[in-house]
């Protein structure tokens, strides 16, 4: 396999997941209505207080922006275990880490990117300051990758078997305790007028370490669960 | 030569040798571990002066601190074992980790239950969101998901390889949570027990401890060594050894 090759497929992989994506247009859309949705229960359980809600909307955003990916993470190889292309993919000359990296690429940009586009329509709700919305957006586009990486790397393990989707979340949100601390840190010491650059540096480092791991972790996983 | 220690490693991986192996160690490993824990009872209930600050309250450490101790070293044993049936695919290694984690949940729910109930009359609260008690939950959590993917697979060997990747990548991550939550807040003491140096403890509280820590040690053995043989009976079912074993029982 030469360079070229191995580029040419690599954009083929983004291009038929993101057209794949956008023929259904109303799955894109669920996470983000799930997430609108969510939000605006709190205001109802919690009470219209305006000082209350705005110490708690950071975290609210945070955790409902993961809720709401964990509930489209679910699908991210279902439909090509069921029509068997991921097994081609796995017989393929290309690395599957590379491929796969790919994959996780093209779930990123259809479910989180439509979630921190909304972010601050769901900030506001919650009445953050204006002048901390850069930073989470900033710890949100840092934050979901991690979990899209993470969570290809359990959904591959999970690939195997079905109703998949608790067991998901059982096996999830423990890994992504770190993610969630460190975003909501630089949120919260953003609002507090503190430094917030550190927790960011920090999710910055985990989100390296984890690009170049979990494609090859993700590899690993779709191997075990599906070999027979 | 020397090469009998490798030799005999490899006979012990095979599941019918282990299976004798594991039932003749099995009741000794059990009685050890009652007589020991039996010891560091009257020990610590008894024998143990009481705490000058807590009274008679600390006495839960006995239970408490060899229960977390077990909790990461179960945890630990597991992931080596997951580790060793991912690389080199032996069996009993997969069996291995496999029943490490339903014992391994028990001994994080006791540590979160006996420390929770230990917070109350100290703390003045059952449960305070503090790094340890909450790196010990997401233990608790990282057991349970392993047992869930375990059990989500139909073919169970698959399943044991699923669960045995989860495992490893949640050694990966336990010390990062482990941080991260220690930097958001802490709360607990320190470690009391100092293996290299001297301990903050009295040797009259530090000897029952240590007993109990022996026993729970063979505890786990013993436990361990139980499920692995009747795992491996269900496993082997059709096998020519487990059949032998079948018909030798059904004999008056």
């Amino acid at each position: 396999m030469n360079r070229p090759g191995l580029l040419t497929a690599c954009t083929a992989m983004l291009r038929r997941d993101l057209t794949l994506a956008w023929r259904r247009r109303g799955d894109i859309a669920m996470p983000v209505l799930y997430a609108l949705i969510v939000t605006m229960l709190f205001p109802f359980a919690l009470g219209p207080e305006d000082t209350l809600l705005q110490r708690i909307a950071g975290g609210v955003v945070l955790v409902t922006v993961l809720l709401a990916m964990l509930l489209a993470l679910d699908a991210m190889f279902s439909s090509d275990i069921e029509d068997g292309s991921l097994e081609q993919l796995v017989m393929a000359p290309q690395p599957l880490a590379l491929m796969l990296g790919m994959k996780i690429l093209a779930h990123w940009i259809t479910t989180a990117l439509p979630l921190i586009v909304i972010a601050p329509l769901l900030a506001s709700m919650l009445h953050l300051p204006g002048a901390v919305i850069p930073v989470l957006l900033l710890a949100l586009s840092l934050a979901t990758p991690l979990l899209s990486l993470f969570g290809a790397v359990l959904v591959a393990l999970t690939a195997g078997t079905r109703r998949s989707g608790m067991l998901l979340a059982l096996m999830l949100l423990p890994l992504c305790v770190p993610a969630v601390i460190f975003a909501a840190g630089a949120v919260a010491a953003a609002q507090q007028g503190l430094p917030w650059l550190a927790p960011i540096i920090w999710l910055a480092a985990a989100l390296v370490l984890a690009v170049v791991l979990a494609p090859l972790a993700c590899a690993a996983a779709l191997r075990i669960a599906l070999d027979a | 030569m020397s090469n009998w220690i490798p030799l005999w490693l490899h006979k012990l991986g095979s599941p019918p040798t282990f299976y004798r192996f594991a039932g003749a160690l099995q009741p000794w490993a059990m009685t050890l571990a009652l007589l020991l824990g039996a010891i560091a009872l009257y020990g610590g209930l008894v024998l143990a002066p009481a705490d000058y600050q807590q009274g008679d309250a600390y006495r839960i450490i006995f239970i408490h601190v060899p229960s977390a101790e077990m909790s990461m070293f179960i945890y630990a044993a597991m992931g080596v074992a997951a580790f060793i049936a991912l690389v080199w695919r032996i069996k009993l290694a997969e069996v291995v980790a496999m029943e490490s984690a339903p014992i391994g949940a028990a001994f994080t729910f006791i540590t979160l239950v006996t420390g929770s109930l230990w917070g109350k009359p100290m703390w003045g609260t059952w449960w305070t969101w503090d790094a340890r008690l909450t790196s010990e939950l997401v233990l608790l959590f990282l057991y349970l998901g392993v047992i869930g993917l375990y059990h989500a697979f139909e073919d169970r060997r698959q399943g044991a390889r699923a669960a045995a990747f989860l495992a490893i990548i949640g050694i990966i991550n336990v010390p990062i949570v482990h941080f991260s939550v220690n930097w958001w807040n802490t709360l607990h003491q320190g470690s009391t027990i100092n293996v290299f140096g001297q301990s903050k403890m009295s040797w009259d509280m530090l000897w029952p401890l240590l007993t109990m820590m022996l026993a729970t040690k063979f505890y786990y053995a013993a436990s361990l060594f139980r499920r692995a043989r009747t795992d491996l009976l269900a496993m082997e079912g059709g096998k020519d050894w487990v059949r032998k074993i079948a018909a030798d029982e059904a004999k008056p």
